[in-house]
């Protein structure tokens, strides 16, 4: 993976909220080790909403689970709020809550009020001090009719509002979020990414989402840490990492005629694969579609010699829209490819 | 924190027995049908080999204190395991408290509760077999609560088993049956089975139902050996606990099941 994609050194700022540095975790039983965290190093300033982003397996939860205290990591430092969490986990646990990734998170026996109060109250907060805070947000998340429902009753996006909301009563500084919308349908996830922007511009808490949905990342976060085969292989804001892979991204479509000793559509598709390995082609009787993603920006000079060299007509050349789903899929391709490159 | 934390987790076991109140009869008809067939079965044949005592009073108290010890260490043991289950482990660790607070505070709620359950379960069953007893809360509360932290020792070693194992039914099983095991050891035979778990508790509270003896009036050297053993139980639970908390931790198992 480039260095431009690999700024998390840089990114360790010294007055971070969160951090943390050179992490690993393998899990150990008789038959094998599996290196679920490698080393991972990023920090998230205060106030601020990053999104963790990698493939299954990657180490996401890993890495969320052992700044949580959850999982013991084999070594590196987590600091939330300048407190070590290695060292000291019950005052770090303080400063902390999160909704996790296919737990139920609630007691399904009891009602919405019920796993408020009672979550928000093993944290530390009473509910007469906290009584406010619960109603508003009850309000917010659009929880206040189920307020007296028991949550087995409720559908499945009113149960993850539950979980946000009894992470979010526990009124910590730091909340992880791992995959908050997993289940949802379009409308419940939207209406659950809206209320996350509405409580941070209100709020201004630091909050870390993992998600496979991107639209959430894209829609709420500022910044996005990938974590793939257990290392960070792009910690970089949103539009910088979306302009950076615009900038390389084309889409080219020839038109075929075989004659004066042009190359035939499947003899450029071959050469294609072989010259640009991020690429990807689509034949009509004609006409070939070509989806190019450039390692460097200076690559173009090549694509545009290649292209002469098939001897078609260029009908159009375009730089493509690229979101954040586009960039991700490709830096793990690349990461991929690295990795088989390197074994 | 601590006043907040004990008082939500007091309320939370409050409002899940009362939600699973199904769950609570059940347990609570099941037990009594036992105690009355085995009851019935010892007054027709006299005392056999499988049971709690020489005699009906014998059988009377034993099984009193069995249901203690029973109910002692099943809430811990099946709390765990029924947290893992449902998805609510992870959120409980992450409490600033921790888990193994949050257990003991929610055991505090869950012994007050069956203090009162077992307190009618006494009453009706010497109402309906005729059996006299003397019930003396103030001698018999702080004997059912020593006992009680003794299988709570139990219950903890258990719930380190299920957060590493997750399902230990059948081991829990086995373990049942083994405490009958240390409620039946007779002193005459065996002088070391005193300082086993539950066998001085269950011979003092026999003292207090079936003698009417008052609790000062119990042999301090008694008294002492229950306290030792209660300490020494309740330690080593809390120990493997640990042991385990840490193994698990390591393992990533807190959220499996």
């Amino acid at each position: 993976m480039e260095k431009v994609l690999v700024s998390h050194q840089q990114n360790l700022d010294k007055r971070a909220f969160l951090t943390v540095e050179n992490l690993r975790k393998a899990f150990r039983d008789r038959k094998q080790v599996v290196e679920a965290v490698k080393d991972i190093s990023f920090s998230v300033a205060r106030g601020e909403m990053i999104g963790l982003l990698g493939p299954n397996g990657a180490g996401k939860t890993t890495t969320i689970k052992c700044v949580l205290g959850l999982v013991k990591p084999d070594s590196g430092r987590i600091e939330v709020a300048g407190v070590d969490c290695l060292r000291r986990p019950r005052d770090a646990a303080r400063h902390m809550a999160a909704v996790l990734e296919g737990a139920r998170n609630t007691y399904w026996r009891l009602t919405v009020w019920e796993n408020i109060v009672f979550f928000a109250g093993i944290h530390g907060v009473s509910k007469e001090r906290g009584k406010d805070y619960f109603e508003y947000l009850l309000e917010v998340l659009k929880l206040k009719e189920k307020r007296n429902v028991e949550v087995r009753n409720l559908s499945s996006g009113f149960k993850q509002k539950t979980a946000l909301a009894c992470a979010l009563a526990k009124q910590t500084p730091l909340v992880f979020l791992d995959e908050p919308t997993l289940g949802l349908d379009v409308e419940s996830s939207y209406e659950l990414r809206e209320a996350l922007k509405e409580l941070q511009a209100s709020e201004g808490r630091t909050i870390v989402v993992s998600s496979h949905d991107m639209r959430v990342i894209q829609d709420v976060c500022s910044r996005v840490v990938i974590v793939s085969r257990g290392r960070v292989v792009v910690d970089r804001s949103i539009p910088e990492l979306i302009s950076l892979f615009r900038s390389r991204s084309y889409k080219v479509i020839l038109t075929v005629n075989g004659a004066n000793g042009s190359l035939s559509v499947e003899e450029i598709r071959r050469k294609l694969e072989s010259s640009f390995p991020l690429s990807s082609s689509k034949a009509t009787k004609d006409t070939l579609e070509i989806q190019v993603s450039l390692k460097q920006p200076a690559e173009i000079y090549d694509l545009v010699e290649f292209l002469r060299t098939t001897g078609a007509s260029i009908e159009t050349i375009s730089q493509e829209e690229v979101d954040l789903e586009r960039a991700f899929l490709e830096i793990v391709r690349r990461d991929n490819d690295s990795c088989g490159t390197q074994s | 924190m601590w006043y907040t934390v004990l008082k939500s987790s007091w309320k939370q076991c409050y409002l899940l027995t009362v939600r699973y109140w199904f769950n609570m009869l059940s347990g609570v008809i099941t037990l009594f049908i036992i105690f009355l067939m085995l009851f019935m079965g010892t007054k027709a044949v006299g005392a056999g080999a499988f049971n709690l005592g020489e005699t009906l009073e014998g059988l009377f108290t034993g099984y009193v204190v069995w249901m203690v010890v029973m109910m002692g260490f099943q809430d811990l043991a099946w709390g765990v395991t029924n947290e893992a289950q449902t998805g609510t482990l992870e959120q409980l660790y992450l409490s600033p408290m921790g888990y193994k607070w949050i257990g003991v505070f929610m055991q505090s709620c869950n012994m007050l509760l069956n203090l009162v359950f077992m307190a009618v379960m006494v009453a009706l069953m010497a109402l309906l077999t005729g059996q006299s007893i003397h019930l003396d809360g103030v001698s018999l509360v702080p004997l059912f609560v020593a006992t009680y932290l003794q299988a709570n020792g139990l219950g903890f070693a258990l719930a380190g088993l299920a957060l590493i194992y997750k399902r230990i039914a059948a081991f829990f099983q086995v373990v049942q049956f083994a405490v009958i095991g240390l409620l039946v050891i007779p002193w005459n035979k065996f002088p070391w089975a005193k300082y086993l778990p539950f066998s001085m508790g269950r011979h003092l509270l026999q003292r207090v139902m079936i003698d009417g003896v008052r609790l000062w009036q119990l042999p301090l050297s008694q008294i002492a050996i229950l306290l030792l053993v209660t300490v020494i139980s309740l330690g080593l639970g809390l120990a493997l606990f640990a042991l385990a908390e840490t193994k698990a931790k390591t393992k990533g198992l807190l959220g499996q099941y």
